[in-house]
């Protein structure tokens, strides 16, 4: 929202403070101002002059102008505008002027001739759009400053910062908090006025929830013209666009009281009623944008005797709209539900200044108000303007906001500061709050109804009025007196840390990568679509769905970092979120994992793989590794296991199938830290150290090239009882005597007991127990 | 040649012959050769029969000394080899340990992971816990509960992922706060860090994935003197200095009152530069006492009890911390990128 300077100035009246430092200001009192600009600040060196005398230029289109700038003296100015001609007042750009775009004004020669300075288009100084021909004046003296058109300074406020405060989408509103916070007087723009007469037209109101008020004022004997130049200045210099001089007045009171209005041709709205109703389901309004819009049932419009002539709050209707031939006008000013209004807008995207403003949930006290102010400036832009009868007012019962307790105690705890009684009424008092006492030690404190829509009810509320007028900087910050007691763990957080600093530790390198994923990459990878959560709204239409697995993102990271590495390590920790039936919030199920990933261009690839299961034995101790079974279709088929603890499955090892990964090896180490924190090992109990010594023994064990080392391990350490310490494989051989789809594996047996030594009976029986299993299960042993 | 003049003969051919040998063998072949128990010197005592007796005590005492000059001469000659052994041990034991040690490299933690760590160290360090809330939210605690009814137009302030089921990608960390009160209860102290998500295009400083840290402390007596206080410490901790700050109105639903905390710009001691827009300040946590509704929808007894919150943008801090100028770099996964951070 932009505000001018000079309008604020004009409504606290005496306000000396530089624009820069109010912009300041504001933003530690009010409302964050994003920065102030100088307006035209070359408007100081424009000047009223009057063409006396206009001679072609030979050759061009080009006059050459004698001007009267009054005591400035008569100059010589080259134009090339088709309204240069003499009698007009126009304005004249001095030399010396630098005007928007750092375009300098001086003396020239043009066409031969010398031009000093130039008349100027409104475009051409910021007055308006207009670039069809320089300005006329009809007012004002040669050599005086343009009227009402001098350099200003707009300041610009987070709209973000104004949600709750719909008094401040508008200068008045703006120049109240200004004046109380300078302590200035606040002048009120709205002239009083004693509204006589019948009202010449009928409003009926279908809902008073969502049309709490309807004012209008009917008027005749219009004439639609160009506003005079300052009010289109004004519009112009807060961006909105002048149009014609009603429109523009209905404009100027909406960017001054907050009010939107809307301005019907009288002669084109059927029948002598006006209807506010929801619309029709299907109902269509061509607007004043020059769209067409459907609407649900739930949009409120306001209709005559034919049907929606407008988008209640959002926007009026083209076919009853304002134009040249316009002769009589019915304003309205009405107060629309907040929530209906943003509901229409948001369904029709359709976002303009009045729903902005309506959607803050605008003071129903304000109507007429808005009425009065333009009934005062339509006199002025449309000389010979008429009333029609006096005000149309449909408005549901006002119940006045009830007036707030506040504690005058609890306000100093709350704030950490005492704050006198005195200084508490006069901040309220400077915002237009009625304060009350009640009782010795609080006050009973009413809002005003611009204030009481929305943002102001409870005494909470009050604290930030007076917190933010006191100045949060005079508040010296106080430890709490809190108790000193360590706060509740975290545990799984802890653990999950501990993890990431493990296997940073041990070469890979943290990625963050995004939780969609398109429908094309989770087909890719088999993953059903229908098992993803979908974004109904997605940014782009390949972050559709939410990611059931982090492996496509690191897949698409081993892609993205093999261009330019050889070999690297990386791993991310993140959510799979899963649909999940039968919950009580009905929210998925989130399951963090931690996906590792090591990539080498070079290589078998299975040095990469025994990293990966070393690591997951780091991170996970105990975990087993099995051949997996369920091939998916980006694992190599022979290169893919899961990870078990405690018999449960936690993760899965792979490597990428070769048509997934083909400058390199690719392989991937997937856990679920869910399910290693829910199986992270217990504290370990010490054993006492063994007293008696221990034996070992050595079985090479011959088996087909396929057989795994864990089945022999295993069956090894099956084969033992409680003598039995320990089972290592030792190595492997390949190779003669052996046959070539054999080898031979070794491995070393500890046995010992706790109470003596072993005897060598003993310790044979062992090895026979051993040899016995191996043999059962079909292997021979290697001597 | 008379027995004496045999081992005086011996004696001086022996110490000859040691100071000559070039190898422990040598040395082994002369001590089993000369005193050795067959040795020279051992047939030698057996020849001191034929000794008359009246010199057989000196010739005895001869013996003695060749014998013993022999083996002083041995043993010092053998520890003459030994050490220069060791010496040339060690010598070819020279290394260069200059060259990069086998095997890899730590990798690294992700900057924002190290950020959101040192700050959960620090508010750990202050009694607050650590609390983590879903991604996926219910649109109750992301804002009804948080005073954000339908509607509301607060609602736009943050462009909202939904997603199919009525529910939406969390847009802030702020629905923790009513988790948090949930299971945990008055008093409390609580931080949530957190990943967040937003509708919004993504360029150098809009990312629609990103970070924050949500805080809150709830207590019986909780005032802006105490949130300014807390505010200062932890900014303070951050940046490892003093910092100077200013409050100012913001406003969020969920806050009553609420602010905007800046903080001085550290690049320019708040004189003015591009980095604060000539400002002087830059915003750096919105923050504000609890409001009401919140407490009663975390189900505390706002008569009894008030707190404080804050929201803090971690990506926004690890981008100031590691002086990263483009958002985008943080979600890409280039290990060019991140393993700086080691």
């Amino acid at each position: 929202m932009k505000f001018s300077a000079n309008w604020i100035a004009e409504l606290a009246p005496g306000l000396t403070v530089p624009p820069h430092e109010l912009g300041a200001l504001i933003t530690t009192k009010t409302a964050e101002c994003e920065g102030t600009e100088a307006y035209a600040p070359f408007l100081d060196h424009v000047r009223l002059a009057r063409v006396v005398d206009v001679r072609p230029v030979e050759g061009s289109k080009n006059v050459y102008a004698a001007i009267d700038a009054g005591p400035l003296g008569r100059k010589n100015v080259v134009c090339g505008a088709p309204n240069c001609r003499a009698g007009i007042l126009t304005a004249w750009v001095m030399p010396g002027a630098e005007l928007k775009g750092g375009r300098v004004i001086g003396k020239a020669v043009v066409s031969g001739l010398e031009s000093e300075g130039m008349l100027a288009a409104g475009d051409e100084i910021g007055v308006n759009r207009e670039h069809e021909g320089i300005l006329e004046f009809s007012e004002g003296a040669p050599g005086d400053p343009l009227p009402g058109i001098s350099p200003d300074h707009i300041i610009e406020i987070d709209n973000k910062s104004l949600t709750h405060r719909p008094d401040l989408w508008g200068h008045l509103g703006m120049a109240r908090e200004v004046a109380a916070i300078t302590g200035l007087a606040l002048r009120d723009p709205v002239p009083p006025v004693e509204w006589a007469g019948e009202p010449p037209l009928r409003v009926e109101i279908e809902n008073y929830e969502l049309c709490p008020r309807y004012s209008a004022l009917v008027f005749e004997n219009v004439t639609i013209a160009p506003s005079p130049l300052w009010l289109q200045y004004r519009l112009e210099s807060i961006g909105l666009n002048p149009i014609s001089n009603i429109v523009d007045v209905t404009n100027l009171v909406m960017a001054e009281l907050a009010q939107p209005t809307h301005a019907f041709d009288a002669d084109l709205l059927k029948g002598g009623v006006i209807f506010v109703r929801l619309a029709k389901a299907g109902e269509r309004v061509q607007a004043l944008n020059e769209e067409e819009y459907t609407l649900d049932g739930q949009a409120l419009v306001i209709a005559d005797a034919g049907g929606a002539e407008a988008i209640a709050g959002v926007i009026g209707g083209r076919p009853t709209g304002i134009h040249a031939g316009t002769r009589r006008v019915v304003l309205e000013s009405a107060n629309f539900q907040a929530a209906s209004i943003r509901r229409t807008s948001s369904r029709l995207k359709l976002r303009t200044d009045a729903s902005m403003r309506f959607e803050k949930a605008q003071d129903p006290g304000n109507t007429v108000r808005a009425l009065a102010r333009c009934w005062e400036l339509f006199r002025l832009v449309s000389p010979g303007i008429r009333l029609v009868g006096g005000l149309v007012d449909n408005a549901a019962p006002v119940t006045p906001p009830p007036a707030i307790r506040l504690d005058l105690d609890w306000l100093n705890r709350k704030i950490g500061r005492a704050v006198a009684r005195e200084e508490v009424e006069k901040i309220l008092r400077s915002l237009a709050f009625v304060v009350e006492p009640d009782g010795p030690g609080a006050l009973a404190v009413t809002p005003p109804s611009w204030r009481a829509t929305k943002d102001i009810s409870i005494a909470e509320d009050l604290v930030e009025e007076i917190g933010r007028m006191i100045g949060y900087a005079s508040i010296p910050p106080r430890a709490p007196l809190v108790p000193s007691e360590p706060p509740p763990a975290s545990p799984e957080r802890e653990y999950q840390y501990e993890l990431r600093r493990m296997a940073a530790a041990q070469g890979f390198t943290e990625v963050y990568n995004y939780s969609f994923l398109s429908e094309t990459l989770a087909e890719r990878f088999g993953f059903p679509r229908e098992e993803h959560i979908q974004v109904l709204n997605p940014i782009a239409r390949d972050q559709g769905l939410l990611r059931v697995s982090l492996t496509p993102r690191i897949v698409q990271n081993i892609e993205d970092n093999a261009r330019h590495m050889d070999s690297f390590r990386l791993f991310e920790t993140g959510n799979e979120i899963h649909k999940r039936a039968g919950s009580e919030d009905g929210l998925p199920e989130e399951i963090p994992h931690l996906a590792a990933a090591i990539f080498a261009k070079e290589g078998d690839g299975q040095a990469g793989l025994f990293e990966l299961k070393r690591l997951a034995e780091i991170l996970a101790p105990g975990v087993k590794v099995s051949a997996a079974t369920g091939v998916r279709c980006f694992e190599h088929p022979r290169r893919v296991w899961t990870l078990e603890s405690h018999g449960e499955t936690v993760g899965r090892v792979f490597e990428l199938h070769p048509s997934w990964c083909e400058h390199g090896r690719g392989a991937i180490l997937d856990l679920d830290l869910a399910a290693l924190f829910r199986l992270r090992p217990e504290p370990v109990k010490h054993k006492p150290l063994r007293r008696f010594p221990v034996s070992e023994f050595d079985l090479s064990v011959i088996t087909g090239v396929r057989v795994e080392v864990g089945a022999v391990g295993s069956l090894l350490l099956r084969a033992g009882d409680e003598s039995w310490l320990g089972v290592e494989f030792v190595g492997q051989y390949m190779g003669a005597p052996l046959a070539l789809d054999e080898k031979s594996l070794s491995f070393r047996v500890t046995v010992g007991a706790a109470d003596h030594t072993l005897s060598a009976g003993e310790i044979t029986a062992a090895r026979e127990r051993a040899i016995a299993a191996v043999q059962a299960a079909g292997y021979q042993l290697r001597m | 040649m008379s027995l004496a003049a045999t081992l005086q003969e011996l004696k001086d051919s022996t110490a000859a012959r040691i100071a000559n040998a070039s190898t422990l063998d040598e040395l082994e072949a002369i001590r089993v050769e000369t005193v050795g128990r067959k040795g020279v010197l051992a047939g030698a005592g057996k020849d001191m029969a034929k000794v008359a007796k009246e010199d057989r005590a000196a010739m005895g005492q001869l013996l003695n000394a060749v014998k013993s000059a022999i083996e002083s001469a041995l043993e010092e000659r053998t520890n003459a080899f030994q050490a220069a052994a060791l010496e040339a041990r060690l010598d070819a034991e020279w290394m260069d340990l200059t060259a990069p040690a086998p095997g890899v490299q730590p990798g690294a933690l992700h900057p924002v992971t190290q950020v959101q760590r040192y700050l959960e160290e620090v508010f750990t360090s202050m009694g607050f816990t650590v609390l983590s809330g879903p991604e996926v939210e219910t649109e109750f605690h992301n804002f009804d509960a948080l005073n954000i009814p339908p509607s509301h137009p607060a609602r736009d302030m943050q462009d909202t992922f939904w997603l199919e089921g009525g529910h939406l990608l969390r847009t802030h960390t702020s629905p923790v706060q009513v988790r948090g009160m949930k299971r945990l209860g008055a008093p409390l102290r609580m931080i949530a860090p957190g990943r967040v998500f937003r509708n919004e295009e993504v360029d150098p400083s809009h990312e629609h994935t990103f970070y924050q840290l949500e805080g809150m402390m709830v207590d019986r007596e909780v005032s802006i003197a105490h949130m300014l206080y807390f505010m200062k410490t932890l900014l303070k901790e951050i940046f490892q200095r003093e910092v100077a700050v200013r409050l100012r109105p913001g406003y969020f639903p969920f806050v009553e009152p609420g602010f905007e905390l800046d903080i001085q710009c550290l690049l320019c001691g708040g004189a003015g530069c591009p980095v604060c827009k000539y400002t002087g300040w830059v915003e750096l946590l919105p923050c504000g006492l609890v409001h009401p509704n919140v407490l009663r929808a975390g189900g505390i007894d706002p008569g009894q009890w008030n707190g404080f919150a804050f929201g803090l943008g971690l990506t926004r801090l690890a981008m100031m911390r590691y002086g990263i100028d483009d958002i985008r770099l943080l979600q890409a996964g280039d290990l060019r990128f991140l393993n700086q951070f080691r």
